[in-house]
């Protein structure tokens, strides 16, 4: 079985959210809830780097957000697979031309999934998951 | 022959297996308590296959050969302990004089092992998950002693067979009164011991992103996660043998699902406390709870 | 009611009272009178210091402080124009020890000196931004 069908059935989630307006931070956490409830897919939100498959990117990257994000994505054990969360995550939002706005997060780490919305609903981030899970179990993945 | 029981039967493997499925029982009785659905049946198995495929890291500030022994280290001792406890419950004959002391000594060395992997990390707050630990083993492991001394000094005896045959003849230890005070200090000086709420401290992981097992990832969280489903099989195990008397197969399987049940509601039903709010509970709450219970047995009650 | 307490107290400094519904009082001072007012409303009057906001108006600058009377859920604004030729205030940090981190954020992203505080450094941007460039600015232009 390669890595990428092991690492399907157990996604653990670090979330990392810089120069977020926590909209989307909300939606992370209520999709946790009873009612929407990730954990049936094995999910599980953890507070350290070391320990995640999938690191969840949110907020605007400014460049001190920048550098951490290089960073975490290189001390992250792989395989990995990163998405990120929101229209800011996926272009930079309403935020494009504000004088700190560094980049979209996919100029500074490889980025695997895109989860739209402003902020993206629960049936959104459901959506995001079952693409995520179908690329690692199809995709040859590099890592 | 011994390599197989402590390997394969009773000792490693099976209390590996046993102890996913007790993990998942817990996990989806915790996700229907929360009107959940909870995770499919073979959860944990897939979460351990998973941490064995990933790439070891290792911090540049960390002290090697500590960070990567204490994982291992810990894995061993419970199989031994989980050797030494099925073996008794099997068979009468494997046990040995003073195989209770052991069974309490190596039941502490993952604990220690803990302690020891955190402070070798080389991170603040690993270091800080280490200390708090120190603190909590220091707390529980008084009262818990205290709580073991009652069936020491009813049956006269310290090896686990003899307890066992005592309580077959003269009915179970958490009969008597001070063998139901000794039992309950024992029951919640095992929920600290397992690392669970309202006793997380360690390994808060809102507060301090991980504590203890911040650095660890792959193979050897993978042990790390193992010794936890074995301690949730071993530990209630044990004082079963101790204080609730003959297990016999299908009682005994019954007496061991309703003890996983009291610690789910316990862990359920509660917050996690602050370390010192703790301590003071093991110290000044439950150690005097103990120490009655023990007066009690010298009477004779 | 704490309103009319205010103004008694503020007295002669109260350029211009504005009262924008029952809890939203903006007062305007010269910004000679700004220590001695914050002393008033924060040491004698015991309102809370809740935040400092800086806005580059086209004519001028203002620096809005922003004071809460919890008891009686009523909000007062002390605001000061700041002219552009000469952008300097003096600063509160002396009396509201927690107002120093704000006046460094509205420093470095407005420009505007306040005079008096122990240390004016960066607190939001990164090191690498140039000095004396003020993002906030109307006249700011990120091509430049």
């Amino acid at each position: 079985m390669d890595k990428g069908k092991i690492l399907s059935r157990s996604i653990w989630v670090f979330h990392f959210a810089s120069a977020a307006c926590n909209n989307c931070d909300i939606e992370i956490i209520d999709a946790l809830t009873p009612r929407f409830d990730l954990e049936r897919f094995g999910i599980k939100l953890v507070g350290s780097i070391r320990h995640a498959d999938c690191l969840l990117v949110s907020g605007i990257m400014n460049e001190k957000g920048a550098t951490r994000l290089k960073f975490l994505y290189d001390i992250a054990p792989k395989p990995l697979a990163v998405v990120t969360f929101g229209s800011c995550g996926a272009s930079g939002g309403l935020f494009t031309n504000s004088y700190n706005f560094y980049g979209p997060p996919d100029k500074i780490i490889p980025v695997d999934a895109y989860i739209p919305g402003c902020p993206p609903r629960p049936e959104a981030i459901i959506d995001g998951i079952v693409k995520v899970v179908k690329k690692l179990r199809t995709v040859r993945c590099v890592m | 022959m011994v390599l197989f029981y402590y390997i394969v039967f009773p000792g490693f493997l099976a209390t590996f297996i046993a102890g996913g499925v007790a993990s998942w029982i817990e996990r989806k009785l915790t996700a229907r308590i929360q009107t959940r659905v909870g995770p499919p049946f073979l959860q944990p198995f897939y979460d351990v296959r998973k941490l064995f495929i990933k790439e070891i890291t290792i911090p540049e500030h960390s002290s090697r050969s500590i960070f990567m022994i204490s994982p291992i280290v810990a894995l061993a001792s419970i199989s031994v302990v989980a050797a030494v406890v099925g073996l008794n419950l099997i068979n009468p004959a494997y046990g040995f004089n003073g195989d209770l002391i052991v069974c309490v000594y190596l039941l502490l060395i993952p604990s220690l092992c803990v302690i020891l992997g955190a402070s070798a990390s080389g991170n603040p707050l690993a270091s800080l998950g280490a200390s708090r630990e120190m603190k909590l083993v220091l707390s529980y492991e008084l009262a818990f002693w205290a709580s073991l001394a009652v069936p020491v000094l009813k049956t006269n005896s310290i090896r686990l067979t003899d307890i066992m045959s005592f309580q077959a003849l003269n009915g179970s230890i958490a009969g008597s009164l001070s063998g139901i005070i000794a039992f309950i200090v024992a029951i919640i000086c095992m929920q600290a011991k397992l690392a669970k709420v309202p006793f997380d401290i360690p390994e808060a992981e809102t507060e301090i992103s991980g504590g203890a097992y911040i650095e660890y990832s792959g193979p050897l969280l993978g042990f790390f996660k193992i010794t936890q489903y074995m301690m949730l099989v071993i530990l209630p195990l044990f004082l079963l043998e101790i204080f609730w008397g003959p297990m016999n197969s299908t009682v005994g399987i019954l007496k061991y699902l309703l003890l996983l049940f009291v610690i789910i509601v316990l862990e359920n039903t509660n917050p996690r406390l602050k370390i010192d709010q703790a301590v003071k509970f093991f110290w000044f709450g439950l150690f005097p709870f103990g120490v009655v219970s023990i007066i009690l047995a010298i009477l004779g009650v | 009611m704490i309103e009319d307490i205010v103004k008694e107290k503020l007295g002669k400094r109260v350029l211009n009272w504005v009262k924008r519904n029952e809890r939203r009082y903006y007062i305007e001072i010269r910004k000679e009178d700004l220590e001695e007012s914050v002393k008033i409303l924060f040491k004698d009057l015991e309102l809370r210091f809740s935040i400092a906001s800086g806005v580059d108006t086209i004519d001028n600058f203002e620096i809005l402080y922003h004071f809460s009377a919890d008891r009686e859920d009523k909000f007062f604004s002390l605001r000061v124009k700041i002219s552009k030729e000469n952008p300097e205030v003096p600063s509160i940090s002396g009396i509201i020890t927690a107002a120093k981190w704000i006046e460094r954020e509205i420093w470095e992203l407005l420009g505007i000196n306040f005079t008096g505080h122990p240390e004016l450094k960066k607190l939001l941007l990164p090191e690498s931004w140039p000095e004396g460039v003020c993002p906030l600015r109307k006249d700011y232009n990120k091509n430049v």
